[in-house]
């Protein structure tokens, strides 16, 4: 019987130390005084909180990096996904980690911009609770219909629109998105009316109800139609940048089709505010250095992505900038009483 | 072919001495809680699932599918050896068991039911690599109407199936999704219910709250004399059964297998209900039905085979559709959910290589569950000698740290106190906790699949029945609903089962 | 295992218990306030269905319930369930209360140890030798085990003379 006790403890014991030995990574919150010059500590996991969805542009961009920021910072980079509300939930999370380096996010702009701007989404943070780290890419909007629409034109499906109000639904990534802004842009300029559906966890969850044809358009970014659009299972129709993307050379810009407008979404990494200065500096270093990756940068392209790198400061400013200009659209994604 | 290679390369993955170390260690604490009669498979799993939430994701939920089909073992070692089960699905396999325990062949039962739970389990889990890709292709068929159905029909079947009362039973479905809510709403960013506690605009930590309602409750509603008695050492005197006994087991087997495999694909049955069938089914189809209750093999080999078969089985429906089947698959899919995973048709689209390294995994458990749970039964009745104070002082411990840990803050702990409190109250009141669990678990789902339903029909309701899989799935789930009123009747052995 | 235990006693007529007519009231009560809270977070907006839609929905049903199981008890009460060590209950509840509300002014260390002492020795009555045993390992020991082992911080005591002894 003894025997037996003794069996049990050694094998409890020895299953501890084996769970410990395999590197159950430690949690992002952890003991004070860990942030420092020492940071990162060995061992210690860093959390990059993305808060969409897996599988949707800013998740690929996010893990793209993750490698290289293992390397250069010489610890564990987990991914996390906290869709939901748009980015809201994610960044609630990101903003209330504790400011040690342990916990960065990637940040989507007009979402993170925009959500604290409406006082009816509660949001418990505004842009001084992020510390821009770096950005990344700024990917158009581009609008999309079904392979079997009859629209062939931007034209063809905004004037059907305009004379069948509501008669079509369209996809967006979330009340308050890039995309949602896109969509109430046209919505304004040209008359025609759409029915969104405002698929909260991201592009993602967007694409596959497209591809289900349970929304007939899909507004999304670049990189999100690329594979689609070559695989022949969405017609794109326009794309809201000054000039053509280059991984969608033959689809027309929103101005060529005479409607002169721009939107996209920029993306880049933050960290909740309050960082130590050699740690955002170590932080701010390794970004750069996994974004400016000739690798990352590759597959970026591959994604029809074109890097435009700013570093935390000038992210900042371009946040700042931002903030200002959706102030003035936001009216257009408000809910009306 | 396609399948056969990812299924290889989800092999390569399952294979690295991490992912085997979990599973490994799942096996052996899901066992463990089997065993133990206090912890039931819902609140096992819920405990553990702290102390994977720092692991990569496929080691975690590696480890939690693990511990899930080792309790489904766990329970047959105390049902043999001490005609105690260790959980409901293995209260049927006492009547032989122990019978052949008294006759000195307790060995050979347990050798026969681990390997018939590594039969059931195997075929069962090929049956997951069959479905999965045709499963996982028609998942585009599913847009919000449909996947808002399909949590109807599952959440009804449990409703209805579960406990003796309906009112009760959709009531606590209803405290559920009322508790999902809690939090930032997840399309509009509202916050609701929150009281003005920036704590809880994250929503109500899905982990503390299964620990307090499942765990912390069930160790307030003891009474006294409810701990078992002490522990006598079994009579193992052979461990390996006669050819005669291996010829015997091999229909009850198969029988086992087909039932546990149909049953767990039904989303609210229990595992309970499986092997008690398939005991029904050896009284009627065996040839040594006149022995059974006598320490037949074919009362061991049947209902234990079935019991894993159903485990699982009934993670088909969890994997291609995302709509778990009972109460401890809805812990899990809890689990996924906070690594980032949805299960569900995008799981292989997605995250296919997570996938296809968990299906992989459960090949890998199954086997080790063979290999570990003979050998190492002493140790296993071992565990049942430890006094309950010490045992529920260190349940207590674990509990404590198990909240803590989720977001480092006392504030989970007072949650899971709070919750088990609740829960005490819930199970005087006779509510089953089953449905809770699951609408815990499915609400924002839920919320959000109605929400888009609505956007795109522009507010019509109608939606969900002009559509035709909405409106089949809706209909079932109306006439299950309904269906004490078109007399049709559940099956009675539900009414005893402690898991719904 | 426990010091005292005051069971309920079951009322033999057969009006409706006392318990049950609290529990439909605390779920008529829940389910009223959601359904009032609802309306204010918005059934129906300009944009689509409302934050206040869902949780409408479930606090009609959760109201109804209630209603239909009060029918269903004063028609046919249920039987009283078998009663709850409330010895039991308040021992451990308070325990918990008390660590959780320590912890961390105190740390893990020295308030789980209190508390598996209290649990083992004093509840449990188990010798003081296998008391404290069990007590440091489930205390200081995990401490140690979850901290370095895991890498997942227990909190320490935020009483400078503690923390400077690593409690």
């Amino acid at each position: 019987m003894k025997t037996r006790m003794r069996l049990a403890a050694a094998l409890a014991a020895a299953s501890l130390i084996g769970l410990t030995g395999c590197g159950a990574n430690p949690g992002a919150t952890g003991a004070a005084g860990a942030a420092g010059s020492d940071f990162p500590k060995k061992g210690k996991s860093i959390d990059l909180i993305v808060a969409f969805g897996s599988g949707g542009a800013v998740d690929t961009a996010a893990r793209l990096i993750q490698p290289v920021l293992e390397k250069e910072l010489g610890t564990n980079v987990e991914v996390i996904n906290k869709p939901g509300a748009g980015g809201q939930i994610g960044y609630t999370q990101l903003t209330s980690a504790k400011p040690d380096g342990y916990t960065i996010g990637a940040t989507g702009s007009p979402s993170v911009v925009v959500s604290p701007l409406d006082p009816s989404r509660g949001a418990k943070y505004t842009r001084e609770s992020f510390q821009p780290l770096g950005r990344q890419v700024i990917d158009p909007t581009v609008i999309a219909v079904q392979p079997d629409s009859p629209y062939q034109t931007l034209k063809e499906l905004l004037d059907a629109a305009k004379a069948n109000p509501k008669s079509m639904t369209a996809s967006t990534t979330g009340l308050q998105t890039g995309e949602h802004f896109a969509l109430a842009q046209i919505q304004e300029e040209t008359g025609s009316e759409f029915a969104p559906v405002h698929f909260s966890e991201g592009a993602s969850q967007a694409t596959t109800a497209f591809l289900g044809k349970h929304v007939e358009v899909l507004v999304a970014n670049v990189s999100d139609v690329n594979d689609l659009s070559k695989q022949g299972k969405a017609r794109v129709l326009g794309v809201m940048s000054g000039e053509r993307a280059p991984s969608l050379p033959d689809v027309p810009t929103f101005k060529e089709s005479g409607y002169d407008m721009t939107a996209g979404t920029a993306r880049g990494y933050s960290a909740p505010a309050g960082l130590p200065d050699d740690v955002a500096k170590k932080l701010e270093a390794a970004i750069q250095k996994a974004i400016e990756d000739p690798a990352v940068v590759k597959k970026m392209q591959d994604l029809g992505l074109q890097t435009s790198y700013l570093n935390g400061a000038d992210y900042q400013a371009f946040w700042a900038g931002q903030e200002g200009d959706f102030k003035k659209v936001l009216p257009l994604v408000q809910k009306k009483d | 072919m396609d399948t056969l290679n990812e299924l290889l390369n989800g092999f390569a993955a399952a294979m690295t001495w991490q992912n085997l170390l979990f599973a490994f260690l799942g096996c052996l604490l899901g066992t463990i809680i089997g065993v133990l009669p206090g912890i039931g498979p819902v609140a096992g799993v819920a405990l553990l699932i702290p102390l994977t939430l720092n692991m990569d994701a496929t080691g975690a939920i590696i480890m939690l599918c693990a511990i899930f089909y080792g309790t489904a073992y766990g329970g047959t070692i105390t049902s043999v050896l001490l005609n105690t089960p260790g959980e409901a699905a293995s209260a049927i396999t006492t009547i032989d068991g122990y019978a052949m325990t008294k006759i000195g062949k307790a060995g050979a039962a347990l050798t026969i039911a681990a390997v018939g739970s590594f039969v059931g389990g195997t075929i069962a889990t090929l049956g997951l690599v069959a479905a999965a890709k045709p499963l996982g292709e028609l998942g585009l068929l599913v847009g919000p109407p449909e996947f808002f159905a399909l949590m109807v029909v599952g959440i009804s079947l449990l409703v209805a199936l579960a406990g003796k009362s309906m009112v009760k039973a959709v009531i606590s479905g209803a405290l559920g999704l009322l508790i999902s809510m809690v939090g930032i709403d997840p399309v509009a960013g509202a916050p609701r219910f929150t009281f003005g506690m920036d704590r809880l605009l994250d929503g109500v930590s899905f982990v503390a709250v299964i620990v307090g309602v499942f765990g912390l409750s069930e160790l307030l509603s003891y009474r006294k004399g409810d701990q078992p008695a002490a522990v006598h050492a079994p009579n193992l005197r052979s461990l390996l059964p006669t050819g005669r006994e291996w010829l015997r087991s091999a229909p009850a087997m198969a029988r086992g297998t087909g039932i546990g495999f149909g049953l767990g694909l039904i989303p609210g049955m229990t595992g309970s209900v499986s092997s008690l069938l398939s005991y029904g089914a050896e009284k009627k189809f065996s040839r040594n039905r006149h022995e059974l209750g006598k320490g037949a093999i074919e009362g061991v080999a049947g209902p234990e085979t079935a019991n894993n078969a159903h485990a699982n089985a009934a993670l088909i429906p969890l994997f291609t559709l995302g709509i778990p089947a009972s109460p401890t698959i809805a812990v899990l899919m809890g689990a996924f959910l906070q690594q980032g995973l949805t299960p569900g048709p995008t799981l292989f689209t997605e995250n296919s290589e997570i996938a296809w390294a968990i299906i992989a995994s459960l090949f890998i458990g199954n086997l080790i569950l063979l290999l570990l749970n003979v050998p190492l039964v002493g140790l296993w009745t071992s565990i049942l000698r430890v006094p309950s104070s010490i045992l529920n002082a260190l349940i207590l411990l674990f509990m404590v740290i198990g909240a803590y840990t989720i977001n480092f803050s006392v504030f989970d702990v007072f949650v899971m106190i709070g919750f088990g409190l609740l829960g005490l109250a819930l199970r005087h009141l006779d509510i089953p906790l089953a449905p809770m669990v699951l609408t815990l678990v499915l609400g924002p789902l839920m919320e959000r699949s109605l929400r888009e339903s609505l956007e795109i029909s522009q507010g019509d309701f109608s939606i969900f029945t002009s559509r035709p899989i909405s409106a089949v799935l809706i209909g079932l789930g109306l006439l299950i609903v309904f269906s004490p009123l078109l007399k049709l009747r559940k099956p009675k052995a539900l009414n005893e089962d402690p898991e719904t | 295992m426990t010091t005292e235990s005051v069971a309920t006693k079951p009322p033999s007529t057969v009006r409706v218990a006392p318990t049950v007519l609290a529990g439909i009231g605390a779920f008529a009560a829940v389910g009223t306030y959601v359904l009032v809270s609802s309306v204010g977070l918005g059934l129906w907006t300009s944009l689509g269905p409302g934050p206040g839609l869902f949780p409408f929905a479930m606090g009609a049903v959760l109201v109804a319930m209630a209603l239909l199981w009060l029918l269903q008890e004063l028609r046919n009460p249920s039987e009283t369930a078998p009663g709850i060590d409330r010895g039991l209950v308040v021992g451990v509840v308070a325990s918990l209360v008390v660590l959780a509300a320590v912890m961390d002014l105190l740390g893990f260390q020295l308030s789980m140890f209190a508390f598996l002492l209290y649990h083992l020795k004093i509840r449990g009555r188990r010798t003081w030798v296998s008391a404290l045993i069990i007590a440091v390992a489930g205390s200081f020991g995990a401490f140690y085990a979850f901290n370095y082992g895991l890498n997942v911080a227990l909190p320490v005591s935020a009483l400078p003379f503690l923390n400077a002894i690593g409690l």
